[in-house]
């Protein structure tokens, strides 16, 4: 009875050990189209985005809900789904890539890294290449990671009517923030 | 006489619509979301039964769901508060990874800090759309949600 207990501790330990995906389905991520014309932040924010991370074969995946941004005025929430990303046409943006140098990073230990995350961002019916880099630490058995991103609205065919378009920023900074458990499979 | 009367007449007039309609974009632009507490839900059901209804068809579904005020019932799974101080409440069946996911609006998070993992409750919020995914489990999620409290 005692080994069972033994051996049953010691499979659960080495399989959070060889966890080799991690997940979390509260990934925040901001959007930020404040240009310097602006008279107030333009920004939305996601807390329902869903991450996936291989750390074995660095591969990695993000999606968001559109509609799933909330924006402190309504009327620049409307305009936002409506206008620019049409959200009921595109309910979803994603990103599919890798990190580059996954190789150099310990997910068995506390640790911090900067790793470059290169791959597609799929928005408003439109996919481009997007590379960026991002910082890791990992901590408990965890993975927090965050990075910033700055692409082009014309990359992704959202067009600013002419009224605002000096209020509105051509380039968008996006931030994502992720805390990723061990994907128990 | 009766021209310079006309013309009084109509430089009341446009002032009068040009204030207005100032009045009417400021109060516009300054609109913020109403409170979800004080909306009346468009649809009440339960987190299984809004889950399989997405599960069977996606699309129509959505066009049914989004934008709209629901009521969801279910088990709660869990409530996760991020770095930030957020909550989500997570409803559904516990042997499922799927779920409805219901961000808290912040005003009324203090209505979900006591909430305990196996319960039963209502929630409020505004259905964003449905989030398929294979390896994840697909879930709903409602934004600007609060816990309904006349149950």
């Amino acid at each position: 009875m005692k080994n069972l207990f033994v051996m049953t501790i010691a499979l659960l330990v080495a399989m959070t050990g060889m966890s080799q995906k991690f997940y979390t389905k509260n990934g925040q991520i901001n959007f930020d189209a404040t240009s310097p014309a602006s008279p107030e932040k333009i920004e939305g924010i996601n807390r329902s985005a869903t991450c996936v991370v291989d750390t074995k074969s660095g591969n990695m995946q993000f999606a968001a809900l559109m509609k799933g941004f909330a924006f402190e005025r309504a009327l620049m929430e409307e305009h936002f789904n409506e206008n620019y990303v049409e959200s009921d046409k595109y309910p979803k943006a994603e990103f599919k890539g890798e990190i580059k140098n996954s190789d150099k990073v310990d997910f068995t230990k506390d640790g911090n890294y900067t790793v470059k995350i290169k791959g597609k961002l799929t928005m408003h019916g439109e996919s481009n290449d997007v590379e960026t880099e991002a910082k890791i630490s990992i901590q408990n058995g965890k993975i927090k990671a965050t990075a910033d991103l700055n692409v082009l609205l014309s990359d992704y065919k959202v067009s600013i009517p002419g009224l605002v378009a000096d209020k509105v920023s051509k380039t968008v900074k996006i931030s994502v923030s992720c805390l990723l458990e061990p994907l128990k499979s | 006489m009766k021209r310079k009367k006309i013309i009084r007449y109509v430089l009341l007039s446009l002032l009068l619509i040009g204030g207005t309609s100032a009045i009417y974009i400021y109060k516009e632009y300054n609109r913020t979301h109403k409170d979800t507490a004080r909306l009346k839900p468009v649809y009440s059901l339960t987190a299984t039964d809004l889950e399989k209804e997405f599960e069977g068809n996606e699309t129509a579904t959505t066009q049914k769901y989004a934008d709209k005020v629901l009521r969801v019932e279910g088990i709660v799974k869990e409530v996760v508060k991020d770095d930030k101080g957020f909550y989500t409440v997570v409803l559904g069946d516990t042997l499922s990874m799927s779920s409805v996911r219901c961000s808290i609006d912040s005003l009324h998070s203090k209505d979900v800090m006591e909430v305990k993992k196996g319960t039963t409750l209502a929630v409020k919020g505004i259905c964003s759309g449905f989030n398929a995914d294979e390896m994840l489990g697909s879930d709903v999620i409602l934004i600007r949600s609060v816990v309904d409290l006349k149950n």
